[in-house]
């Protein structure tokens, strides 16, 4: 796990890469705190930091593209996947490098504060609370973009499908006001998910049981559900677009509001793809 | 030692690998051959543990590579088809690496660093990028890597494909070599290789196992009778006249004239019985001149493509 991250760190700073990803974000942070903290003489970091979220869309992919698409491409991870250490390892490893380097960047960050500090009364709570907001959701972000590069043996493929997903999320409270709310459309869409799920066990394992049986189970509930009591599906849309939103959590630091749910959001975000990325690969391993 | 036992590999209706098993015990060399296409790096690849095997199971001195992956890799050195090095690293970097992957205590590192690139001769390209390298070069590094740790095992994808001519006998020298230490597959398409340096051939086709033996006994048993190799001075009526009056011939095959004047064939014997003294006697009686008489033994090629009923290719 150590020979992978330490590899991992290495290699970000002989490549530009690394340099690429600090130098773009700390040159966001600053500029940000020059406008709202020097210029308009706000006390607080939150505003520049929540300024700075969006551009995850691009710094993300940049140090997560080639992470793992690039050892399948270059045939290294006949090394690794050869060498007497587990999947989870190397995969905790290359994560734990990819966390680091935002690491470097919420350090420098952190003296932020204490500058500001100088000039009036800063709230330190709130400007370390948002602080780790930020980096907790760069790490969640950094999940993603690692899951996403296990998927494909494309840099560029796995840079711009990280891309859509991070808009995604960004865009979800967005779409949560465009989309109808009522119970037939919720229904309609999660029959056609449910289609699309049992569609993609089917390829998985190509087997035409998996496929009848996810089918008939799923709509059983679904529409069991319904006709029971339809009221369940009322804003389900607007709801499962809540779920995925990772930036509406962000907002409540914003306003000074302490959210421990929000923290716990993310690192599960983490959990969830750093799993989910060593499932891809073990799959890929036995098919 | 390597044990394979009933390993079958499946793609959706596609079964590069169908139930494979052998043994190959300690400090021997298996020389691992089949047309492209055959499954020999699938074979590898689940023997390293690479990619799982649909059903079966490998053992590496006893540990299962599907129970105990962690055990069984700690026993294996591999070098794939293509070497899987880091373009940007240099060498040094890249062994130390590898030297990390295999948990090599940090005090033994740069001796154990030192060793393996003595052993691959790379150690005056130890500060180059692996990506200036020439493909030799390459090859030789992940050479150096395989040996990383002196695993027992050492498991060899095609590992002269793409070197020169002096590079390729120093590989057959070096993986001779290494047999006195280690157990050795390697894979290859290139038959004369594997008859100069392995202990035994394994000859696989559609990922099933065709013969396992010393190379010699696959000639032998497989191979069939040898023929008779002969040229003369003569004509082909008078030769075959000659030929035909000795009784233990079984059947005569004519071959392309070397010169003018001079008729080839070549002369299969029944089971058994050397005609090599009867033909020299025949033609000497007959006052025809003989320019060659050798018996022509047949080569693995020849077997293989028999075997296979496929090409070769070299």
């Amino acid at each position: 796990m150590l020979a992978v991250y330490k590899k991992e760190l290495r290699g970000a700073f002989t490549s530009m890469f690394g340099y690429l990803f600090l130098t773009f974000l700390l040159a966001l942070v600053g500029f940000y705190v020059y406008t709202f903290n020097l210029k308009l003489e706000y006390a607080s970091i939150a505003y520049a930091i929540n300024s700075v979220t969006m551009f995850f869309l691009l710094l993300v992919p940049m140090l997560t593209m080639r992470i793992l698409s690039e050892e399948k491409k270059q045939k290294t991870d006949q090394l690794l996947f050869t060498s007497p250490v587990s999947v989870t390892r190397i995969v905790i490893g290359k994560y734990l490098a990819l966390v680091s380097i935002l690491l470097i960047a919420m350090l420098i960050i952190s003296v932020y504060p204490h500058i500001l500090a100088r000039y009036g009364t800063v709230n330190m709570k709130v400007a370390y609370s948002n602080i780790a907001a930020f980096f907790l959701l760069g790490c969640a972000y950094l999940a993603i973009g690692l899951f996403v590069s296990a998927l494909t043996e494309s840099q560029i493929v796995a840079a711009i499908l990280t891309f859509i997903v991070i808009l995604f999320t960004l865009l979800a409270d967005a779409l949560k006001g465009m989309i109808p709310s009522d119970h037939a459309i919720s229904v309609l869409v999660l029959a056609v998910l449910v289609f699309i799920l049992a569609g993609i066990a089917f390829l998985m394992m190509k087997n035409w049981f998996v496929f009848g049986g996810l089918l008939v189970v799923g709509y059983a509930v679904l529409f069991g559900l319904y006709f029971w009591k339809e009221t369940l599906y009322d804003g389900f849309l607007t709801k499962m677009l809540g779920w995925i939103s990772l930036i509406s959590r962000f907002d409540k630091f914003k306003y000074g509001l302490f959210d421990v749910a929000a923290y716990v959001y993310y690192l599960s975000i983490v959990f969830l793809f750093v799993f989910l990325t060593v499932q891809a690969i073990k799959k890929r391993r036995w098919s | 030692m390597i044990e394979v036992k009933n390993l079958v590999k499946k793609y959706g209706d596609f079964t590069p690998v169908d139930d494979l098993s052998f043994i190959v015990e300690d400090g021997e060399i298996l020389g691992f051959l089949g047309p492209n296409g055959a499954g020999k790096s699938t074979t590898m690849n689940m023997i390293t543990g690479y990619i799982s095997a649909t059903s079966g199971d490998v053992y590496i001195d006893g540990h299962s590579m599907f129970d105990e992956p962690e055990e069984a890799k700690k026993c294996i050195g591999y070098l794939p088809e293509i070497p899987p090095v880091y373009p940007d690293m240099r060498v040094r970097e890249y062994l130390n690496f590898v030297a990390d992957l295999r948990e090599i205590p940090a005090k033994q590192k740069a001796a154990e660093v030192d060793r393996v690139m003595g052993l691959a001769r790379v150690d005056h390209m130890q500060k180059k990028l692996i990506k200036h390298l020439s493909k030799g070069y390459r090859q030789r590094v992940g050479l150096a890597q395989a040996l990383v740790g002196n695993p027992k095992v050492i498991i060899l994808d095609e590992p002269t494909v793409g070197l020169d001519p002096m590079q390729i006998s120093w590989m057959r020298e070096f993986i001779r070599s290494l047999a006195k230490e280690h157990t050795v597959i390697l894979s290859s398409h290139i038959l004369f290789e594997v008859s100069a340096i392995c202990d035994h051939v394994l000859i696989i086709n559609h990922g099933k196992k065709i013969v396992m033996d010393t190379p010699d006994n696959v000639i032998r048993t497989i191979g069939g009778t040898e023929g008779v190799y002969l040229a003369a001075k003569t004509t082909a009526e008078r030769m075959n006249e000659l030929i035909g009056s000795i009784a233990e011939v079984a059947h005569v095959r004519a071959e392309a004239a070397p010169s003018d004047g001079v008729v080839a064939c070549s002369v299969f014997p029944t089971e058994g019985a050397d005609i090599r003294e009867k033909l020299f006697r025949t033609f000497a009686d007959a006052n025809v001149v003989l320019l060659e008489l050798r018996t022509e033994s047949k080569t693995l090629e020849e077997v293989f493509i028999a075997l296979t009923g496929e090409e070769g290719t070299c």
